[in-house]
């Protein structure tokens, strides 16, 4: 089972299940026995039909590339780094969470850089949310990957939360219009190459 | 916590303020049942974990959050590596020592014992020697000397005094006295409710006692901790109750999310869920037995047996049927197990015949 798809089902089922979702994956601060991100990367699917459910990237004006991405981070490792639980008492409540949504982007993006055939990538934020896993709450980042031509391969350097906890683990599934890959992304193995 | 970072920030090269706040780190993780605390320890030792020599103590530091993550081979390296330095340290022997108990080899485990007591002295020294008889046939022993530094405790650590209690709850459990296992249990809890090893401990007793609804209002508060969601899930299975799959669902997708990140924390736990709750029998005694090369504990030891018993396959427990034998462990529940298994070669070599 790949992560994508096991973010969708945290989903699913813990919508379906409004009580449990309230005690075991509500928006508490302490959850989960160790600290996993999970990145979904999209695209860029330049030809052919969209697969289903999939957002495609498309060729963007100007001879860019467009990769989407979903980035979860829990809530309970932001909380550790940006004390998101403002009345410390242990649970971050949504009013706490809204308040500090730039502080999570301003954070976490630097954190991530992307080339593109050697040259920069850039990022550009479209939205953050809340999303239940079985663990507890994580906070989305949903972006675009804007790259500089027709790249044949993107790589991504991780570094979010190594330098607090080396045993941090992203979690990376990448979707391309025929294939979904999965990787690990460590502190020895911070570094990924895709092939587009 | 916060005083001891500030203490850190305040002396960045002072390994004696790195040794406090990553041992704090590792204290509370423990207690929690939440690895994070064992990765920000590990962030705050670093520094030292990369000079030549490491001192000793960054590496001592550095075996118990790898012990704590399983990594049993690995963490005796550090600690090989410490005593090499300073062959004294009562806290690498007993580092040691806890590792040889988990992982079955108890005549290195009696060796161990003996250099912590020389070096960290008799009460030390009695704990682990007790807790070491316990699996040695010799739990009645194991009693006398547990219950007598317990006797001590106005002069020891809280900590110290609840971990004595539980060893004594486990050992009553090898002898089968229910009602003083309980009794250490609720003393050990009395000092340090909040922890988890502790917690689940009680968790299984209750479990094993038939008292599943108080599984539930014991661990209300703890299920961030894996080890405490699994006898949360056991407790609503055994109480037939109508959310059972949801916790199984949840459980499942736990398990599956440290399996993506490479870790292998909970062979035991693993098992149980299998068996108890997945109702496979052949997933939970393939479990079982490579559960059974990194750790023995009699915890490892009755999930293979139970295993194998419901997987109807005797032969499988014969390893540790050896291993029991070899070691004269007592537990009513296990010896229980091995004489059923016993039994069923029995028949079946005459049913060949």
């Amino acid at each position: 089972m790949n992560a994508a798809y096991l973010c969708t089902a945290y989903r699913r089922v813990c919508r379906a299940l409004p009580a449990l979702a309230a005690t075991m994956a509500s928006m508490t601060a302490g959850a989960h026995s160790a600290s996993d991100a999970y990145l979904t990367l999209t695209g860029p699917t330049l030809n052919g039909p969209t697969p289903t459910g999939l957002r495609a990237a498309t060729a963007a004006p100007g001879d860019q590339t467009v990769l989407h991405a979903q980035w979860d981070i829990a809530l309970r490792d932001l909380d550790f780094v940006l004390q998101l639980d403002d009345n410390g008492d242990g649970d971050i409540v949504w009013g706490e969470l809204r308040r500090h949504q730039t502080d999570i982007a301003r954070y976490a993006y630097p954190h991530l850089h992307w080339r593109g055939d050697g040259r920069s990538c850039r990022m550009a934020p479209t939205g953050q949310m809340v999303d239940d896993h079985a663990d507890g709450a994580y906070a989305s980042l949903m972006f675009d990957v804007i790259c500089p031509g027709k790249p044949a391969r993107l790589r991504l350097d991780y570094q979010l939360f190594f330098a607090i906890d080396p045993s941090h683990r992203a979690i990376v599934v990448f979707r391309s219009a025929d294939n979904v890959a999965t990787s690990v992304l460590s502190p020895d193995k911070a570094r990924i190459d895709l092939p587009l | 916590m916060t005083v001891l970072r500030q203490a850190l920030d305040q002396a960045p090269t002072s390994l004696v303020a790195a040794d406090r706040l990553a041992r704090a780190y590792i204290d509370f993780g423990r207690e929690l049942g939440d690895a994070h605390y064992a990765g920000y320890a590990e962030a705050v030792l670093s520094p030292w974990l990369a000079q030549s020599p490491v001192p000793p103590i960054a590496l001592i530091d550095e075996a118990t959050i790898l012990q704590y993550r399983h990594q049993f081979g690995e963490a005796r390296d550090q600690l090989r590596r410490a005593l090499a330095q300073d062959a004294h340290n009562a806290q690498a022997w007993l580092t040691l020592a806890t590792i040889d108990m988990v992982q079955g080899d108890y005549p290195s485990a009696v060796h161990d014992c003996s250099q912590v007591a020389a070096s960290g002295g008799s009460v030390i020294g009695i704990a682990c020697t007790g807790n070491l008889r316990s699996y040695l046939g010799q739990a009645q022993q194991s009693l006398v000397l547990l219950t007598q530094i317990a006797g001590d405790a106005p002069s020891l650590t809280v900590s110290f005094r609840a971990w004595v209690q539980g060893l004594l709850a486990e050992t009553a459990e090898r002898l089968g006295e229910w009602s003083q296992a309980e009794d250490h249990y609720r003393k050990a809890l009395a000092l340090t409710p909040k922890d988890n090893y502790l917690l689940v401990a009680y968790a299984d007793f209750l479990l094993d006692r038939g008292r599943p609804a108080e599984v539930l209002s014991l661990l209300r508060d703890s299920s961030q901790s894996d080890t405490a969601f699994l006898r949360l899930a056991l407790a609503k299975e055994a109480l037939h109750s109508p959310d059972v799959a949801q916790y199984v669902w949840i459980m499942g997708a736990r398990f599956e999310a440290l399996a993506q990140r490479g870790s292998d924390y909970f062979g035991r736990e693993q098992v149980r869920f299998a068996l108890g709750l997945q109702h496979d029998p052949q997933r939970a005694l393939d479990l079982a037995q490579r559960n059974w090369e990194v750790q023995r504990a009699p915890w490892d030891a009755r999930v293979l047996l139970e295993a194998a018993q419901a997987a109807r396959q005797p032969q499988a427990a014969v390893p540790v049927l050896a291993f029991i034998h070899e070691t004269r462990l007592q537990d009513p529940v296990i010896e229980s197990l091995a004489r059923q298994l016993e039994g069923q070669m029995k028949s079946s070599e005459v049913s060949q015949r």
